[in-house]
């Protein structure tokens, strides 16, 4: 302590020791190096005191402290820098937070800043909050939300948040559950070790990974009508159907391997592989919704039931699910390079399409009122323009104009305009007769929605691959379907899985939307909690829970799409 | 000899049919054809069942004038009467007015709410984005927990927190907020009020002058610094530019003010008052003080004594004096100055009941002018509110007030009809070509200044943040994208880390961050329409109000997507050509 003692002496009066600072070159870099530093470092530092003397006077114990240890590291780094021997704290503490005189003052200010906010937060959260279901209770602990939380509010209504009306339906929830944990405890061990790479019971496991999202669906909403027994015959019909995938699949190994490029197995085998992976999966998932649908699991009213954090899951889990085929198939549409229409079509049609368009607009807009109206009848005089676009853009490729139009209508419209239109112009552009509810409507426009972005997304995975693999694989003699399916696609699917994860990200926030038009979303449910009579008003506490949940779901995902990032290598190779 | 074999290299039929079908060519045209038939049939399979419903829902989506209906008549509704309200708008709008000017109304709206939310995004994503840089550890680290917060949850929740707790919980009400920081920007649950610039007549003229000035000190400028290459003799370029400006601002403000004033209040002759000094006598007289400053000095010496009774500390009779017993004058104000010995007091109770009456019809520029000037003068004063001018009229003329103030041309006409016109003078006063108007509470509101109301601020704010915290990460990137050497490279030439920043780091940044940017504003501009969920009326929310009101859900669903595509349209291609200008061109 002397010698420390002595060294700060030694320091200040400037003394020739082996300690020497010299002072006008530390002023110069801190704080007469130019005015504006100056005006800065007086200004910052007369802010500082200032915030410091009311903290002091707001919270003294804890500004206390945190002075203390401020000015406690700020001397031990300055001792340890004059000695020229740092721990690894104080070179930490140089590097990050006592780096200059500006940043010393600025670490006080914010850390006691940080201090006040957390402090605050945990008197409102915690120290001061209730968390009783009583009301009474909470009418005495707090006045309109703002000195203590009533978390009773989130835990009478928990349920309510998670499920919505589902909680009545807790049974179909706890099977849904556990068909995915049975699913989930081997896969945790079969898919982590490369040992288990393409043995049958792995093949089993991914199998029926591709029907949970099906079963899931019928445990949650039923099939067949109430009162119904069960139907032990769906089991049955099913292990026909799993038979018929089998035996396409021998027939095609035994038989078709190796001759895809011969005549009868060229149309053959895509249509075993139809059978195997998409027909046989259908009936096999009809035959067990018969069994799933029968007893106990008899078809829910969706509208009314769903709703809460669940329907916030199956809305987004299944949009990114469906959209994804869509998504691939737009993103190769849209790259797409067929040969296109000749010019000497496309323009002499656009003329004779316009000009048959426009054979009696002068009369019809001698007669529309509004200037949008008379402007709206002339709409054919865009087609050559439009003809012209498409030669020059698309290279008169139909398949590449149309997967870019909806591509870039879908993301250049609000994600809200599109669920409008899902309640409100869908039952008008479907047949009179057909009646589809709110939640499926709402369902299709986010899978509409999030195709396009996924295309999008695919689109770049494409657009990485070397033109050397294309290459290779037509050197290899493999058709475009093959070609695709077993070179390009897993190449380029494997490098879009971060962005995939971040869309789906965006999307499980997006779902909030859909209160908007109605249905009883989680957000929905944390609005009508102030209706309650015993919570009326309350606003804050369901609103932060919700903050939460969505921040530690997508913060999750994110940080699992890292993890995938690393461990897939993407942007190394 | 005969052979029905093929010539060798001709392979059969069905080999040849094979290679056609498999061909890539014909198989693209092939597919080509399936794609316009599917489309084709898919958009006719729609307009079919859109006829069949409409018809079912009665032809009323398409009716003309003329009762007959057709496809060319779908717009027409547009020009019928709105017959809803809308709580904030920047244009004149009434219920009475067509669908047409209500649209308007939301669209102008929208494009306040982006156009401020992509100029204060590109503010605070830049900022944060650099503090992610920052050498401060604490720094960093709220930077990063702002992004990570605004980014992992959900715009349309942040928007609710921020509108009903926020605005409606957190904030205190009208009449219990304090400035922020000492400024007269009020935060309160009704909004936010704040100073604004208000512009009256001669404003044109005098921001003619100002430009004029920023013209000529540029070229005098420009003058200057030619010379100065030319002649390799210094001048202070700045000092002269600044000055011609000031000279030529300083004109511009005569000119202005020398125009005739066209706002005036109205006062009974029995008031005496002839010009603006004149309300100065009046209050002389009220309240028997030597002028507005004795009046604010008796008023401070007021708080002082005011604060030593609520210590208890003055007695008089031997018993602690209480402000109840003020107010009943049992104790007179003047017993208790003599008694502490200040000068002359007063209470602002007193102040108020004497304080000028006004009558003025609401957020008319006449009335902010006046108690603006009242205001800088220290003038009491209460507002009667008025919607209208009859009303002010009708309250002037019941002696609800003793000044009226409106435009010259008003107050004659309104003078004209009160009964007793030639009892009341008409007195001119100044009118400034601009002024600052600073909000100042009234009763229960706000007088003066510029308001954002809470569903506004709520939306801007959101946006904002929400944007804000992507922007930051694209600046991030874009800046750590510059290589280590650049900096290195730029510490050896001597630069500052100000020049470093400015010369070298962003122009190459600037590459990376202009296209992710481009689709964060494209974000914004969409997401603002979630202005829905705060009831804030943007285009979306107006158009939503139309269907409802009107039925008319295919125009309207093809007007709104419409306009929002050619807004994504024209953002993009003004940050393309942004984008191409910047582009450092490659020797």
């Amino acid at each position: 302590m002397a010698a420390f003692v002595d060294n700060i002496r030694a320091v200040l009066n400037g003394e020739n020791s082996k300690y020497h600072v010299n002072w006008r070159y530390f002023l110069q870099d801190n704080i007469t190096g130019s005015a504006w530093q100056t005006l800065w470092i007086i200004a910052l530092a007369a802010f500082a005191v200032w915030f410091t003397a009311g903290q002091l006077r707001a919270l003294p114990i804890s500004t206390g402290l945190i002075l203390l240890v401020w000015l406690g590291t700020l001397l031990l780094m300055a001792r340890n820098e004059l000695v020229k021997k740092h721990s690894a704290l104080t070179l930490w503490l140089q590097n990050n937070l006592y780096s200059s005189v500006s940043n010393v003052l600025i670490t006080l200010v914010l850390g006691l800043g940080i201090i006040a906010a957390v402090w605050g937060f945990l008197n409102y959260a915690l120290f001061n909050a209730s968390f009783s279901l009583d009301p009474a209770v909470n009418a005495e602990v707090t006045n309109f939300g703002r000195e203590g939380a009533r978390w009773g509010a989130v835990r009478a209504n928990f349920a309510g948040l998670m499920l919505f009306r589902m909680q009545r339906e807790m049974w179909r929830i706890w099977s849904t559950l556990a068909m995915l944990v049975v699913l989930a405890i081997p896969s945790f061990f079969i898919y982590r070790n490369d040992r288990h790479k393409g043995t049958w019971y792995r093949q089993l496991l991914t199998l029926s990974w591709l029907f949970t999202p099906y079963m899931a669906f019928y445990f949650l909403r039923g099939f067949g009508p109430a009162g119904q027994p069960f139907r032990f015959a769906g089991i049955f019909y099913a292990l026909g159907a799993v038979a018929l995938g089998v035996a396409a699949g021998v027939v095609q190994r035994r038989y078709g391997e190796g001759r895809g490029e011969t005549m009868p197995w060229r149309l053959l085998n895509p249509l075993l592989t139809l059978v195997q992976y998409v027909l046989a999966p259908l009936l096999v998932v009809y035959a067990l919704s018969v069994f799933a649908g029968s007893g106990p699991f008899y078809r829910l009213q969706v509208d009314q039931m769903w709703g809460g954090f669940l329907l916030t899951l199956i809305i987004s889990l299944f949009s990114i699910v469906v959209s994804f085929p869509f998504g691939v198939l737009l993103a190769l549409g849209r790259r797409s390079q067929i040969q296109g229409v000749p010019w000497w079509v496309t323009y002499p049609a656009a003329a004779v399409i316009t000009f048959w368009l426009l054979r009696d607009a002068p009369a019809t807009a001698a007669e529309a009122r509004t200037l949008l109206g008379q402007a709206l009848v002339y709409w054919p005089v865009l087609i050559p323009l439009i003809a012209y676009l498409f030669q020059n853009t698309f290279k008169g490729n139909v398949v590449a104009a149309f997967c870019t139009l909806y591509i870039e209508v879908v993301r250049g419209v609000p994600l809200i305009t599109l669920l409008f239109m899902s309640i409100i112009l869908f039952p008008i552009f479907l047949p009179p007769n057909i009646e589809i509810i709110d939640t499926w409507r709402v369902m299709a426009a986010f899978t509409l929605f999030s195709a396009a972005y996924l295309a999008e997304n695919v689109r770049g995975g494409l657009q990485a691959i070397p033109r050397g693999q294309y290459e290779a694989a037509d050197s290899l003699g493999l058709g475009a379907f093959n070609k695709y399916r077993l070179i390009i696609l897993p190449q380029a699917l494997r490098i879009v899985i971060p962005a995939i994860v971040g869309q789906f990200i965006g999307l499980f926030k997006d779902t909030s939307l859909v209160f908007l038009v109605g249905l009883f979303d989680v957000l929905e449910f944390a609005n009508r909690i102030s209706t309650q009579p015993d919570w009326l008003t309350i606003r804050t506490e369901p609103y932060i829970f919700l903050l939460f949940i969505y921040f530690i779901g997508s913060a999750a995902m994110a940080t699992y799409s890292r993890y995938l990032e690393r461990r897939t290598g993407v942007g190394e190779r | 000899m005969a052979s029905t074999t093929p010539r060798s290299g001709q392979p059969n039929i069905l080999v040849r049919a094979a290679q056609l079908i498999f061909d890539t060519r014909f198989l693209g045209v092939i597919a080509q054809i399936a794609a316009v038939v599917l489309v084709v049939m898919f958009f006719s399979w729609v307009i079919r069942n859109t006829t069949a419903n409409l018809d079912k829902l009665g032809a009323a989506q398409f009716l003309c004038r003329d009762g007959t209906s057709s496809f060319r008549c779908a717009f027409d509704f547009l020009q019928s009467d709105a017959q809803f309200d809308i709580s904030e708008s920047s244009i004149d709008y009434a219920p009475s007015d067509s669908y047409w000017r209500a649209l308007a109304v939301g669209a102008v709206n929208s494009i306040i709410v982006i156009a401020w939310g992509i100029v204060l995004t590109t503010i605070l994503g830049t900022l944060v984005g650099i503090a992610q840089l920052s050498p401060n550890w604490l720094i960093r680290s709220i930077a990063r927990a702002y992004v990570d917060i605004f980014r992992n949850t959900p715009l349309v929740l942040q928007l609710v927190f921020i509108f009903f707790v926020f605005f409606a919980f957190f904030l205190p009400n009208v009449d219990e907020t304090a400035g922020v920081l000492g400024l007269p920007i009020y935060l309160t649950k009704r909004g936010v009020f704040y100073p604004s610039i208000v512009t009256l007549s001669s404003a044109a003229i005098f921001i003619a002058f100002v430009l004029l000035g920023l013209v000529q000190a540029q070229l005098l400028w420009n003058f200057l610094a030619r010379r100065e290459e030319q002649t390799g003799q210094g001048s202070n370029r700045l000092l002269w530019a600044l000055l011609s400006f000031a000279v030529v601002v300083v004109i511009g403000w005569s000119v202005a003010s020398s125009r005739p004033s066209t706002h005036g209040i109205m006062v009974p002759n029995s008031l005496r008052v002839n010009d603006f000094d004149g309300l100065e006598t009046v209050i002389r007289n009220r309240f028997s003080v030597n002028g507005i400053e004795d009046l604010q000095a008796r008023l401070d010496a007021w708080e002082e004594v005011r604060a030593a009774i609520e210590a208890g500390d003055l007695i008089v009779d031997g018993a602690p004096v209480t402000l109840a017993m003020v107010d009943d004058g049992s104790v007179t104000l003047d017993q208790i100055a003599r008694r502490l010995n200040t000068g002359p007091l007063i209470t602002p109770a007193l102040v108020a009941g004497g304080a000028l009456k006004i009558c003025a019809i609401r957020d008319t520029k006449a009335f902010l002018n006046f108690t603006a000037q009242l205001d800088r003068a220290g003038f009491p004063y209460t507002v009667n509110f008025n919607n209208r001018a009859s009303d002010a009229t009708a309250a002037y003329a019941d002696g609800e007030c003793e000044i009226y103030i409106a435009d010259l041309t008003r107050l004659a006409a309104e003078r004209d009809l009160l009964e007793s016109g030639g009892a009341h003078t008409i007195v001119e006063i100044d009118e400034p070509p601009l002024f600052l108007s600073i909000p100042r509470l009234q009763g229960f509101n706000f007088v003066g200044g510029a308001r954002l109301t809470s569903a506004f601020a709520a939306v801007l704010i959101g946006l904002v943040l929400n944007t804000g915290a992507n922007v930051a990460e694209i600046v991030r990137a874009g800046i750590q994208s510059v290589s280590k050497g650049q900096t290195e490279a730029a510490r050896a030439l001597g630069l500052s880390e100000n020049q470093r920043l400015r010369l070298v780091v962003l122009p190459q940044a600037l590459q990376v961050i202009i296209p992710p940017q481009t689709s964060q504003y494209l974000n914004l501009a969409k997401n603002s329409t979630l202005a829905l969920a705060v009831a804030y009326p943007d285009f979306w929310n107006v158009a939503n109000t139309t269907i409802n009101q009107s039925g008319r859900a295919i125009q309207l669903m093809l007007i709104v997507m419409g306009s929002y595509l050619a807004l994504s349209l024209i953002i993009s291609a003004f940050l393309n050509w942004y984008n191409a200008r910047i582009k450092i061109r490659e020797r």
